[in-house]
């Protein structure tokens, strides 16, 4: 009857305006919504996707970026199985608060869950953020790393591949434990 | 590859869908295949239209229901069917069907005994999730309307298996939703406030399935409802007066009663958890200031709130005050304002040591706020800070307004024993401390305000009127006059004060209202009266005397007048008015204007005695004196209106001053007793009963046959070891008073401070058997003792005897330093 054999929750955090829901609508819908307004509180999205022959689904939850929305999208971080912390490459503030957001997801996400750096836009010409800088912040802090575009398509779906190919490495491992 | 090809399901889902849609296209089809199906499927499937535009066979739908009535145990597989159904039309947008295949669902679960739901409402609720999985609108308020008629269902097997987690947040997320069209997006927020307020009903009734009180559920409701409440469009009254009110209700009215309910659910230990996240989304929106919104929430939830709890919610805002010390004052004024519009609706239920926790809570961020270092430069800090000690002050006045009286007292009491006094200060802080002082009194005055007082044995106990006498004899003369306006709010019982706030001649024009006094007033005046009213008559001998000091002493003794009308205060009230005229009169550091003022105050209060006495030779001989000086000095019969210049620099004529032996005849004439009187022989002094001036005067008291028995304050203050009888043996003489009088108040009290100081050293250093031997030499007095303690046992009723001792011991200025006798015996 049920047609996936696990469920992983990811949530999507990050500065306003860094690409959060751009990159759950390529994801999940393929599509690329230019003039995307601000997130409002939390949305969410659905989808299923076959890693070795195993269909796992996906309960993406993209939140607010906006501080004043803190208050819910934090309620959120708890039962998520991986978090994807995302800043955007051509703006060096969204980068500068990372260390922010990581005190936001000691705080009240789960020790165990799985953090992911995104950095976004990597389509425009602006960059600010070099990829090593990124990298070097995600080994430092203990986090996967990638860079994206949602505009173009890349990496987005690898993006999540790895996200799920991660989860159930994680599953399997407590499963023989 | 595409995700979504790869999601086609194995192969015999896959097979089995060819077969259904092959069925559906055609019902000869379905029909012969129809037989190899088990009989649910095929009611099942029955009650799918041709055509999706038809809607659910009802005829179909009747049989369904009859067949799984009759056989519950195929109840379960039906549901996994539909559920199957269902997440295949989802998958292939046949929107129609699935509408169709919910309201089967819902009819079954509505048509079905509880006892056999429990597997069905697992495929249930599977199915509302896909539902609330889509991104299609109508698909997820159907879900929410499924889900609220299974909200609204008892099942009497609780599951503890089933978890709400994903619903809680999907519904707060469709809360939040933001669909470019404005009715979609109402509908989905309405969809999303009904479903939470189905997850609500259905978990809180029950305590052994998930506890949605959980911060983890709350963290996501919270913010959620305050999020559709915030954005009202237009008023809500206005709303549900319009006649579509009920179906055209909108998310911040449902959001509204959704907390309502929710909070009145709320247990104990669960409110913490329910204001939390009230307090971050007030917070992070910057809902503070202004702060309607705050005060609307909290009214919401104080009025919703089980009331018992309702001063939690208070202690929760007065902590959320603590954490928030950091913050602009401007906000911090706010949350106060918020306090004080809704402290009065916990006062009601607040008991015992809440109350006192509440208040002394508020007290410490009065002082946290007067204390803290404000640069005096930034004037626009400094009156937000000024703005957020008063909203203190008057939220504390508000919590007090509302509590009985008897807590009142308490409050008052608690207040006075926080307020700085004078002289204690910490000398790096003066100003704060001073600040504090005010900021402390107002309040008490405040709380005053609002008291009614009845009995003064409860509204003044000792405890309280004797750190409130203290503080009247401040170097301060505002802390004066708060002192005496609370006073005259204690003591007032018949709203006379306002008539009495300055000193008037004509008693007749003033209406007043007074009651016989009871029993309990004279026993309240023959501890406390005079004390009073020489507390009164040595503040008005400070050296800084204002206007308003004079006011507010004269309406403080015209009240004792008014309330504590007995005999014993008439003649009290009598010396002081005497007394006052001699300040009046000898005291001429005094400012002529206030001298005047002085006399104006002794003729208005002698006058205001004789008439609530109704003494008619007293009132006769007022009349005399009024007449004296409308004749010869009417600026003596106007109070605040003669000036400096007009004061009649060749004296007073005698006939314009209150004689003391025309007094005494007229008393006697009365019948009244004047033994009280008799000290009077000699010169005026209001301190007599209870300055060290007494010990020496053979007061002799009139309500005991104690002064018989030779014991007085000279005795007293020679069983004191190794202390001259500095005062005793002061000669007692018209000038020798009259230069007390004039001493300025600072002198003699630090010569009364030296004694107590040397009586300290004395007992604390010198060896007991020292002690002993060295008050053992007062042979007299140690007779004199044994004397009385021998009278007092004899006696039956020694109580009166007791008491009647007592204002004699408080008369010491030494207090009990003077009796090692009593200790040592």
């Amino acid at each position: 009857m049920e047609d996936y054999k696990y469920l992983f929750k990811v949530v999507l955090i990050g500065n306003a305006g860094v690409g959060k829901t751009c990159l759950v609508r390529r994801f999940t819908q393929g599509i690329f919504p230019p003039g995307q307004g601000a997130t409002i509180g939390v949305d969410f999205m659905i989808k299923t996707v076959e890693i070795d022959g195993l269909k796992i689904k996906l309960q993406i939850w993209d939140t607010a970026g906006q501080e004043r929305f803190r208050s819910i999208t934090q309620s959120y971080y708890r039962s998520a199985h991986a978090l994807i912390l995302v800043y955007d490459v051509s703006a060096q503030p969204t980068f500068d608060c990372l260390p922010v957001w990581l005190r936001e997801v000691e705080e009240y996400a789960s020790p165990k869950v799985l953090r992911v750096l995104v950095g976004n836009k990597v389509d425009r010409d602006d960059r600010e953020i070099p990829p090593a800088v990124g990298e070097a912040f995600s080994r430092m802090n203990n986090m996967y790393f990638i860079e994206t575009s949602a505009k173009d398509c890349s990496n987005v779906d690898k993006l999540f591949q790895e996200i799920a190919r991660e989860l159930i490495q994680v599953e399997h491992f407590l499963l023989f434990q | 590859m595409s995700v979504w090809s790869t999601l086609s399901d194995s192969s015999f889902l896959e097979m089995l869908d060819t077969v259904l849609s092959k069925c559906d296209a055609s019902y000869c089809c379905c029909g012969c295949c129809a037989a190899l199906r088990p009989r649910y499927k095929r009611l099942v499937d029955n009650i799918f239209p041709v055509n999706p535009e038809d809607g659910l066979v009802r005829s179909n739908m009747d049989k369904l229901t009859f067949y799984s009535m009759s056989s519950p145990e195929k109840l379960d597989r039906i549901g996994e069917y539909l559920a199957q159904r269902v997440s295949r039309d989802i998958y292939r947008h046949r929107n129609p069907m699935v509408i169709i295949a919910m309201e089967a669902m819902d009819q079954l679960l509505l048509a079905c005994h509880a006892q056999s739901l429990n597997l069905f409402v697992e495929s249930f609720l599977k199915t509302v999730q896909k539902l609330l999985e889509t991104t299609e609108p109508a698909l997820q308020i159907l879900a929410s309307q499924s889900f609220v008629k299974f909200a609204n269902i008892e099942e009497d097997t609780p599951s503890y298996h089933r978890r709400y987690d994903f619903f809680v947040s999907k519904f707060a997320s469709l809360c939040h939703s933001n669909h470019p069209e404005v009715d979609v997006l109402n509908s989905l927020r309405l969809a999303g406030l009904r479903g939470i307020q189905g997850v609500v009903r259905k978990t809180v009734s029950d305590d052994l399935v998930e506890n949605i009180w959980e911060p983890v559920h709350m963290d996501k409701i919270i913010p959620s409802l305050l999020y559709n409440m915030q954005h009202a469009s237009g008023h809500p009254e206005e709303q549900t007066d319009s006649e579509n009110g009920a179906r055209n209700i909108d998310p911040s009215s449902l959001a509204e009663n959704c907390l309502r309910e929710l909070v009145g659910r709320a247990s104990f230990g669960n409110i913490r958890s329910v204001i939390k996240p009230v307090f971050k989304h007030l917070d992070l929106h910057e809902l503070w200031v202004p702060n309607d919104f705050a005060i609307y929430t909290f009214r919401v939830i104080m009025y919703s709130i089980q009331v018992q709890y309702s001063y939690a919610v208070v202690e929760n805002l007065m902590m959320h005050l603590d954490t928030s010390s950091r913050s602009r004052a401007k906000v911090r004024t706010s949350m106060a304002n918020v306090l004080a519009k809704i402290i009065s609706i916990a006062a009601g239920e607040s008991v015992g040591p809440s109350v006192l926790e509440i208040v002394n809570s508020l007290l410490k961020h009065l002082k946290q706020s007067i204390m803290s270092a404000i640069p005096v430069d930034d004037a626009e800090a400094v009156a937000d800070e000024k703005q957020f000690q008063e909203s203190l002050i008057s939220a504390l006045a508000e919590f007090a307004y509302h509590l009985p009286d008897y807590q009142k007292i308490e409050i008052m009491m608690f207040i006075i024993g926080r307020t700085p006094v004078a002289g204690e200060f910490d000398p790096e802080n003066v100003q704060a401390e001073t600040l504090l002082q005010h900021m402390l009194l107002k309040c008490l005055l405040k709380v005053s305000y609002k008291y009614q007082s009845t009995n003064f044995s409860t509204s003044l106990p000792l405890t309280f009127l004797d750190p409130l006498l203290r503080t009247s004899l401040g170097q301060d003369a505002y802390v004066r006059v708060l002192v005496q306006e609370i006073l005259h709010c204690l003591l007032d019982r018949h709203e006379n004060r306002l008539k009495l706030k300055k000193p008037c001649i004509d008693i007749c024009g003033l209406n007043l209202v007074f009651d016989k006094c009871s029993r309990a007033d004279s026993l309240f005046y023959k501890n406390h009266g005079s004390r009073i009213l020489v507390n009164l008559s040595e503040s008005l001998d400070l050296t800084n005397v204002t206007r308003e000091n004079i006011e507010a002493i004269y309406c403080t003794a015209a009240l004792v007048c008014v309330e504590l009308a007995t005999d014993e205060m008439l003649v009290d009230i009598l010396r002081w008015a005497l007394a006052v005229q001699d300040v009046a009169l000898t005291n001429t550091m005094l400012h002529p204007t206030n001298r005047i003022s002085l006399h104006v105050v002794s003729l208005s209060i002698f006058n205001l005695a004789s008439h609530t006495m109704n003494v008619a030779t007293l009132i006769e001989y007022s009349a005399q004196v009024v007449a004296a000086r409308t004749a010869k000095a009417p600026l003596l019969l106007r109070f605040n209106e003669g000036s400096a210049e007009e004061f009649p620099q060749d004296g007073i004529p005698p006939e314009c001053l209150l004689d003391f032996n025309t007094i005494a005849d007229c008393m006697k004439e009365a019948g009244k007793d004047i033994m009280g009187m008799i000290p009077l022989q000699g010169p005026f002094n209001a301190n007599q009963r209870y300055s060290w001036a007494d010990s020496s005067l053979h007061q002799p008291s009139s309500f005991t046959d104690l002064s018989n028995l030779n014991l007085d304050g000279s005795e007293s203050n020679t069983s004191s070891p190794g202390v001259s009888r500095r005062y005793a043996e002061e000669e007692v003489t018209f000038e020798a008073l009259k230069k007390v009088l004039a001493e300025p108040a600072e002198s003699r009290r630090e010569a009364e401070y030296e004694k107590r100081q040397v009586i300290c050293e004395k007992f604390r250093n010198t060896p007991f058997q020292q002690l002993v031997a060295s008050s053992a030499k007062n042979d007299v007095l140690n007779d004199t003792l044994n004397q009385i303690l021998t009278r007092i046992s004899i006696m039956p009723c020694g109580q009166p005897e007791l008491t009647a001792v007592q204002p004699n011991n408080q008369s010491m200025p030494l207090y009990g330093n003077n009796f090692p006798d009593l200790f040592v015996y």
